[in-house]
């Protein structure tokens, strides 16, 4: 029998049984995929639970009492999806966070998602207005275009490995060099910055913790053997929020220099905010001092000129004078 | 009981059809040739795949009495044939001992699915934990004030045996830091839930100025890495976007609001269509290779020495000069002339500072 049909069989015939069910009778039921003695039928039979399990679905061994004999069973109260009890402005919470994702066209465990989106309306009552608007969004921000389809593959097959905990063998084309360079990573995890996402992990060929842009990895294999084994065990020191929230100046390329920037007025408070929770902010007459400890002066550079003439660095010197090169250089273009 | 399952596999025409046909004399016929034609695609799927999706579709349409085949295709995900294929599917479903009333009552007649009320498939299992964290890591990136009771009730949704690893891939995918304040998010949330009309304190980029609005808040939607407000603004006649991060304030008024229409909503777009030209920029070699990675370039073509000119389809003049100057001084704005003029002109003010 088909294995699609074999599972939904299985789970049918579990969830109707009123009491658990021995193994001798589920080998009776189903003679031609649990038939015979041997080994390899419970064996089968293991790997078909742990799909089910995959599915939402969770059989569980009872060793039984004095009024129940022991067997396999899915408890119903497990099994179904539960109300979620949540106020309606929690709800549209969810649908509109879960269809904006869904529908930025890459998201880690895209299709999950959908499925977790369409279950949703059964675990809430009458989620009306927030279902609506959830759909809005989805319609609102889907590309247009065939953008980001291959990012978004990229992105489903290391949600997979992550969740697998298997280790992934990357063609990377990086910044500053010009040949693509092969490693192996242990994938921990996906983050996404800037609207771009990067995956996160222990490089072999470095030695270190690193973070790859998705769209720079030029090819991906997830190593096959063994799925259901993990193949790393994430090093305990690390946390993903801690590297995806790092200011592209707090990347590790140099040691820490103190850096001075002037705002002048009026000052948006998303410019100011741009500068992240570390910065430094101090107010003089209207004029906002923003200093920070940068790691990457080059990323702190860029971030600067990008804000235009409302912004200036004062420190340090050399970095000041950078800037003053690169402006009179596109200057000298200008022509 | 055994004897029924072994007929079962065996070769059409089954006891187990004859049963269900006549069980069921509203089935069409050319529900199976559909699916027939179909098999060599889905074949090619993990069967896991289908059985989600028959999860979900089973108590849907019990929910949904008379759906169009073309609806429950859309809510599931699939093609229509994909759709009819796991109608198919669905009538082998059983469970011993394989009685009529052990199978799925369902047919399609016209384009309508009905499904009667089945015993074991009445609403759809748990949320497995990579839906559910997935969700949760969506919600996360969004915020609000509603966010832990939110992620809580998600991973309380989860089968028990589960949660641990629920909570391990919640930690392994960070999706964003909250774009608004708690209490801006957690009202607008409420105003979208409840349709009623939120009066905005928002920082206008263009004018570089604060004003006020009230607004019919539709739904927020995420662009380019930002979320985004949209709604219906009755003062100006019209619907707009309003990025998240530039609303200082918000209040919830009394007045309710009507919901737009599917039409008006197919219609909408987070930005007004791109006026004119969109803003080129001719990247260098240095900073083709990391702008085009960026979100919302479009390629034009590539030029000598590995640079490339691109399009930021649109974009305003402002936004083209920042992301050029971002480029560490490897780009420029070269058309349209209102974009390139406004490009030479933020060059020409911010090299003054440094003078």
């Amino acid at each position: 029998m088909q294995k699609d049909q074999r599972l939904l069989d299985l789970a049918a015939f579990l969830l109707k049984a009123a009491e658990p069910v021995s193994w001798r009778e589920i080998q009776e039921q189903f003679p031609e995929d649990y038939g015979g003695r041997g080994e390899a039928a419970i064996r089968k039979f293991e790997r078909d639970k742990a799909d089910l399990l995959e599915l939402g679905i969770p059989v569980r061994y009872d060793a039984g009492d004095e009024d129940l004999p022991a067997g396999y069973l899915i408890d119903r109260d497990e099994f179904y999806l539960p109300d979620l009890k949540l106020p309606p402005e929690d709800l549209a919470l969810l649908y509109l966070a879960g269809s904006a994702a869904l529908a930025s066209g890459t998201f880690p465990y895209a299709r999950d998602l959908a499925h977790a989106l369409n279950k949703l309306s059964f675990a809430a009552r009458a989620p009306g207005a927030s279902e609506a608007a959830g759909l809005a969004a989805r319609q609102l921000s889907a590309p247009e275009d065939g953008d980001g389809v291959d990012v978004g593959a990229r992105v489903e097959e290391l949600s997979r490995a992550i969740a697998h905990v298997k280790r992934v063998h990357l063609v990377y084309l990086g910044a500053e060099r010009g040949a693509p360079t092969e490693r192996d990573v242990d994938p921990y995890g996906l983050f996404q910055r800037g609207g771009a996402w990067f995956l996160a992990g222990w490089c072999h060929l470095r030695r270190a913790i690193r973070t790859f842009h998705l769209s720079r990895i030029v090819s991906l294999t997830v190593n096959a053997s063994a799925p259901r084994t993990a193949d790393f065990a994430p090093r305990p020191d690390f946390s993903l929020a801690a590297l995806a929230t790092r200011e592209t100046w707090e990347y590790d390329v140099h040691a820490p220099v103190r850096c001075r920037i002037r705002l002048d007025p009026p000052v948006p408070a998303e410019v100011v905010a741009s500068f992240g929770p570390r910065a430094r902010l101090a107010e003089d007459g209207g004029v906002t001092l923003v200093e920070v400890d940068a790691t990457n002066e080059e990323g702190l550079l860029r971030h600067v000129l990008a804000l235009g003439d409302r912004a200036e660095l004062l420190q340090p010197k050399g970095l000041r004078e950078k800037a003053r090169a690169v402006l009179a250089g596109l200057e000298r273009g200008l022509a | 009981m055994t004897e029924a399952r072994g007929k079962k596999a065996g070769a059409a025409p089954s006891p187990r059809k004859a049963t269900r046909a006549s069980g069921a004399p509203k089935r069409r016929a050319p529900l199976r040739a559909a699916a027939r034609k179909d098999a060599s695609a889905a074949s090619r799927h993990d069967p896991r795949d289908r059985l989600r999706r028959v999860l979900f579709l089973v108590p849907y349409a019990v929910r949904h009495p008379g759906i169009p085949v073309k609806e429950l295709a859309r809510r599931c995900g699939c093609t229509e044939k994909e759709l009819l294929a796991d109608l198919d599917f669905l009538l082998e479903v059983g469970s011993p001992p394989f009685a009529p009333d052990d199978f799925l009552d369902l047919y399609v007649e016209g384009d309508r699915v009905y499904v009667a009320l089945h015993q074991s498939f009445s609403r759809p299992p748990r949320f497995t934990e990579s839906e559910a964290a997935a969700l949760a890591a969506a919600v996360q990136a969004l915020g609000g004030e509603g966010r832990e009771r939110a992620v809580k009730a998600l991973r309380d949704s989860v089968p028990r045996d589960r949660r641990a690893s629920f909570d391990e891939l919640v930690g392994r995918i960070y999706a964003g830091a909250p774009p608004a304040r708690e209490s801006v998010l957690g009202r607008l949330q409420r105003a979208i839930a409840e349709r009623r009309a939120v009066r905005l304190a928002y920082h206008s980029a263009s004018r570089d100025a604060d004003s006020e609005r009230v607004v019919h808040p539709y739904t927020l939607a995420q662009r380019f890495g930002h979320w985004y407000l949209y709604g219906h603004d009755p003062a100006r006649g019209k619907a707009l976007a309003f990025r998240l991060d530039r609303i200082r304030e918000c209040a919830l008024g009394d007045e309710r609001f009507d919901p737009p229409n599917e039409a008006e909503l197919a219609r909408a777009r987070l930005f007004s269509e791109a006026q004119g030209e969109a803003p080129s920029i001719r990247l260098g070699p240095l900073a083709a290779a990391w702008a085009l990675a960026r979100p919302g370039v479009r390629l034009v073509k590539r030029i000598e020495k590995g640079g490339a000119i691109v399009e930021l389809a649109g974009a305003s003049d402002e936004y083209a000069t920042r992301y050029a100057l971002s480029l560490g001084g490897d780009a420029e704005v070269i058309a349209p002339p209102p974009a390139r003029r406004h490009f030479e002109d933020a060059v020409r003010r911010t090299l003054a500072r440094y003078r």
